[in-house]
C-alpha cells in the first residue's frame, strides 16, 4: 500500500474541500470494506484519503412529506433496522442478502453505490477497459450480458442500485463552490470511455451526500440469484417496483442488476406487465422480454437464463405472489 | 468417475443405484463386501432411501425445486505411521510424554493423553503430552490419516513398558506379584481388590529421586514384533458409505444440500466427538468441493482469477444442510484397533451429490463443482438431446 495522507473533517464543505480535481489523487474512505482492498493491490493509489464518517449530516436518515433522505454514510446494517423503510421490502431483501455482518455494519449507502467492478482481470491489475480482449477471449462467466459490445464488459458491482433507481431515488451530491446537484440514480451511473474514467459521473472532488426515495407507495421487491447463502456477489439480479391499481399494474420499474457495466434499466419488461395482471404467465413474459436482447459473451449464455427468471420472480414477489424456487 | 457410472447404469436401467452398488460390491469392496453393506443399509435408514427414492428425473416438481438422492462408497489406508516417543514419569507422580508429532486441528494431542492416562489409570488431566518441536523423538508428518495410529502405537506401548516397571517396584512394595496388579482411578492394587493398594503418587515415589524413561516405538511395515509387526493395537483399510440428499432449482441451477449422512467404520473409536468432528470437517470440505470450490485459471496470463476471498466460492453454514455422523462399530470392527479418518469421509461427497443431483434432474452435471452454471448448461444439454 502506497503512504497517504488521512483527514476526518466534520462538514460536508469540508470534505469538499480536502478532495482534489486530479483524479486518483485523493479518496473518499467510507466504510472502506471495497477502498482499502483495492489500495492493498495499489490498484487505487491515493495520496489523501478523507474519511466521512465523522460528518453529522452524512448519518442520518430523516423523513418528510417528500420522502426518505439517507445519508450516504449510513451503514447497510443502520438501514435494514430502520421500521420507516419497512415500505421498502426491495432494499432490505438485498441488505439481508449481502449476509456478512462484516459488510453490513462497516458498509455504507453511499460506499455500496461507488464499489468498483469485480471483474476479476480488473482486480488482478490489467486495466477495467484494457481487459477486453482478456475478457473477450477468456473467463468472463460472470461478466456482461447486456451492453457489452464496447470495451466495457465488466457488470455494475452495486447491488442496492437497482432497487433503489427502480424505487425513483434521487441522489444529491456537491462539489467545490458550494455547487449542489440532484439527479435520478439512474443518471448517476456511465460507461467509461477511458481507461481512468471511472463508472459514475461524480468528479473527483465531489461528495456523494444523500440519497432520496419518494415515498411513493410502490410494491417493491428484490430478487438476487444467489450461488449460496454467503456474502457473494448475486449471478444475475433484478428489483421491481410496481404500481397495481385494480389488480392491473399501472406503472412499472424494472432494473437489473450484474448483467451490464451500470444497472440495467429494462424498458422492454415494464412495458410487457403494464397494463396487466401480475401472474405466473404475465411475470414469465415480462422476463422473455427483458432477455430478448441480450447480447452473451462466449461463456456467459446461463446468465441470460438466470436475468429471465431474476425479472419473472421479482415481479412475482413484487406482487406478494410466490415464484416457486429458492 | 466409477461411483457415478454406477449411477448412470442405474439411471439407464431406470432401477435404484443403491440395488446397482449391492449388486456390484462383491467385485469393487476388497473382500469388505458385508461391512458397505451393513452401512448401507443403516445410511439407507437414516435418509429415508427406500421412501424417498425415485427414478433419475422423475421426481415430483414442486414450483421449479425437484429433489434427489445419490450415495457413493469409498475405501482407505489410515495405518499408523512411524512413531516414537519418550514417556517420562516423575518421582512425584507426574506424567509426560514427548513426541515430534503435531495437532493440524483434528484433536491428536487430546487423543495422546487418553492412551497415556488409560494405561495408568489417571485422568486426563494428569498428563502432560509435549508436541510441535522436532528436539522431541520423531513422529511423523500429518498426511494419509496415518497420525493416529502411530501416535497411539508408540504411546500405548511406552506406557505399557513404563507400567511394567512401576508395577514391579509396588509388588514389592506390597508383597503380591506384579501380574496381580492394575492401574485404576489414580491408585496401583491388586485385581479385583484387596485392601492392599497404593496411590498413583506413592508408587511413583518409589523411584527414588531420578524419573523413570521409557521409549516408545512403532515402525510402520515392520517384520519386528517389538516395534509392531503384527500389532492389535491398530490397523488399516476402512470401508464407509455416503448418501446425499439435495434440492435443486431447475430455473436457476442453484443446488442446495438438504440432508447428508456419513456411516464410517474406523477399528477402534479414541475419542467419539473429536472423530465426530472430524468426519463433519471431511462432509462440509466434501459438500465445498461439489457446489462451490473452484481454482479458476486463466489461459491467456496464466493467472489465478480468483484467489481473493471475495472471489473463492465457499459454502456457508446455510449452504450445507443438516449432517447426520454415524459409526459402524460392531466388535469385529472394534477388535480391529485404531485406523485414521481424517480422509476416507472426504472421497464420497463428490460422487454421492453428484449422484443425487443426477436423480433430481434425470441429467448429469459432468463437472465438480456444480454451480448454476454448469446446472443450467446441464440441463439446456439434456433438453436437446
Amino acid at each position: 500500500m502506497k503512504a497517504f495522507e488521512y483527514a476526518a473533517p466534520k462538514r460536508e464543505a469540508d470534505v469538499v474541500s480536502l478532495l482534489s480535481g486530479t483524479p486518483g489523487e485523493t479518496e473518499i474512505l467510507a466504510g472502506g470494506t471495497d477502498l482499502l482492498p483495492l489500495m492493498q493491490k495499489m490498484l487505487v493509489t491515493p495520496s489523501r484519503l478523507v474519511n466521512i464518517k465523522e460528518v453529522p449530516s452524512l448519518k442520518q436518515i430523516s423523513v418528510d412529506s417528500t420522502g426518505v433522505t439517507i445519508g450516504a454514510a449510513v451503514t447497510l446494517d443502520d438501514l435494514l433496522n430502520d421500521a420507516r423503510l419497512d415500505c421498502f421490502p426491495s432494499i432490505k431483501q438485498v441488505i439481508r442478502n449481502i449476509a456478512a455482518p462484516q459488510l453490513q455494519q462497516q458498509g455504507t449507502l453511499g460506499g455500496e453505490l461507488c464499489r468498483r467492478p469485480n471483474c476479476w482481470y480488473f482486480r488482478n491489475g490489467y486495466g477495467l477497459l484494457g481487459a477486453a480482449k482478456l475478457v473477450e477471449n477468456g473467463e468472463n462467466r460472470f461478466h456482461a450480458i447486456f451492453g457489452n459490445e464496447g470495451p466495457a464488459k465488466f457488470v455494475s458491482p452495486s447491488r442496492l442500485a437497482p432497487a433503489l433507481i427502480a424505487l425513483g431515488a434521487q441522489v444529491r451530491f456537491i462539489g467545490p463552490d458550494e455547487s449542489e446537484t440532484k439527479l435520478p440514480l439512474d443518471g448517476f451511473y456511465r460507461v467509461p470511455q477511458t481507461e481512468g474514467e471511472r463508472e459514475t459521473i461524480l468528479e473527483p472532488d465531489q461528495l456523494l451526500t444523500h440519497v432520496h426515495l419518494p415515498l411513493a407507495g410502490l410494491a417493491n421487491a428484490a430478487y438476487e440469484v444467489r450461488h449460496g447463502e454467503g456474502p457473494d456477489e448475486p449471478l444475475v439480479s433484478c428489483a421491481a417496483a410496481l404500481e397495481i391499481a385494480g389488480g392491473i399494474v399501472r406503472h412499472a420499474h424494472v432494473v437489473l442488476g450484474q448483467v451490464a457495466p451500470t444497472p440495467w434499466l429494462s424498458v422492454a419488461a415494464a412495458e410487457a406487465i403494464i397494463g396487466k395482471p401480475v401472474n405466473a404467465e404475465t411475470a414469465r413474459e415480462a422476463g422473455e422480454a427483458a432477455v430478448a436482447w441480450a447480447t452473451p459473451l462466449s461463456d456467459n449464455g446461463y446468465k441470460v437464463q438466470l436475468a429471465k427468471v431474476a425479472v419473472e420472480r421479482a415481479l412475482l414477489l413484487a406482487a406478494g405472489l410466490p415464484h416457486g424456487g429458492f | 468417475m466409477t461411483q457415478t457410472a454406477y449411477d448412470d447404469v442405474a439411471a439407464k436401467l431406470g432401477i435404484s443405484s443403491y440395488d446397482v452398488f449391492l449388486r456390484n460390491l462383491p467385485s469393487v469392496s476388497n473382500g469388505k463386501a458385508e461391512v458397505y453393506k451393513a452401512e448401507m443399509e443403516i445410511a439407507a435408514k437414516l435418509i429415508g432411501w427406500k421412501d424417498k427414492w425415485h427414478p433419475h428425473g422423475k421426481g415430483d416438481k414442486n414450483g421449479s425445486i425437484v429433489t434427489g438422492l445419490g450415495m457413493a462408497i469409498h475405501t482407505w489406508g489410515g495405518g499408523g505411521h512411524t512413531s516414537s516417543c519418550l514417556v517420562k514419569i516423575h518421582p512425584d507422580g507426574g506424567v509426560e510424554t514427548s513426541l515430534g508429532s503435531q495437532d493440524i486441528g483434528t484433536g491428536t494431542k487430546t487423543a495422546i493423553a487418553q492412551v497415556v492416562a488409560e494405561t495408568f489409570g489417571l485422568p486426563v488431566s494428569g498428563v502432560k503430552v509435549n508436541i510441535g518441536s522436532s528436539k522431541f523423538p520423531a513422529s511423523g508428518p500429518s498426511g494419509g490419516s496415518t497420525t493416529i495410529g502411530g501416535v497411539c502405537e508408540s504411546n500405548r506401548r511406552a506406557s505399557l513398558d513404563a507400567l511394567d516397571k512401576i508395577f514391579g517396584l509396588v509388588a514389592g512394595k506390597l508383597g503380591v506379584p506384579a501380574t496381580q496388579l492394575v492401574a485404576k482411578d489414580g491408585r496401583i492394587g491388586v485385581a479385583g481388590g484387596g485392601d492392599k493398594s497404593l496411590s498413583w503418587k506413592e508408587a511413583c515415589s518409589l523411584l527414588g529421586m531420578m524419573p523413570l524413561e521409557v521409549k516408545g516405538e512403532f515402525v510402520r511395515g515392520t517384520k519386528d514384533p517389538k516395534l509392531g509387526a503384527g500389532s492389535l493395537l491398530s490397523n488399516q483399510q476402512v470401508a464407509g458409505v455416503q448418501m446425499a440428499e439435495v434440492a435443486v432449482d431447475v430455473a436457476t441451477g442453484v443446488v442446495k444440500m438438504a440432508k447428508f449422512v456419513a456411516v464410517q467404520d474406523i477399528g477402534l473409536v479414541v475419542n467419539r466427538k473429536l472423530a465426530a468432528s472430524q468426519i463433519y470437517g471431511s462432509v462440509i470440505m466434501g459438500i465445498a468441493y461439489s457446489l462451490f470450490e473452484e481454482r479458476i485459471m486463466d489461459a491467456q496470463t496464466g493467472s489465478m482469477l480468483n484467489c481473493e476471498i471475495a472471489d473463492y466460492k465457499l459454502p456457508r453454514l446455510g449452504d450445507v444442510g443438516e449432517i447426520v455422523v454415524e459409526f459402524y462399530e460392531p466388535e469385529s470392527e472394534y477388535s480391529r484397533g485404531v485406523i485414521g479418518l481424517g480422509e476416507p469421509p472426504v472421497i464420497s461427497p463428490g460422487a454421492a451429490i453428484s449422484n443425487a443431483v443426477a436423480n433430481a434432474l434425470g441429467v448429469r452435471v459432468p463437472i465438480l463443482p456444480m454451480t448454476p452454471k454448469r446446472v443450467v448448461e446441464a440441463l439446456a444439454k439434456g433438453a436437446k438431446a
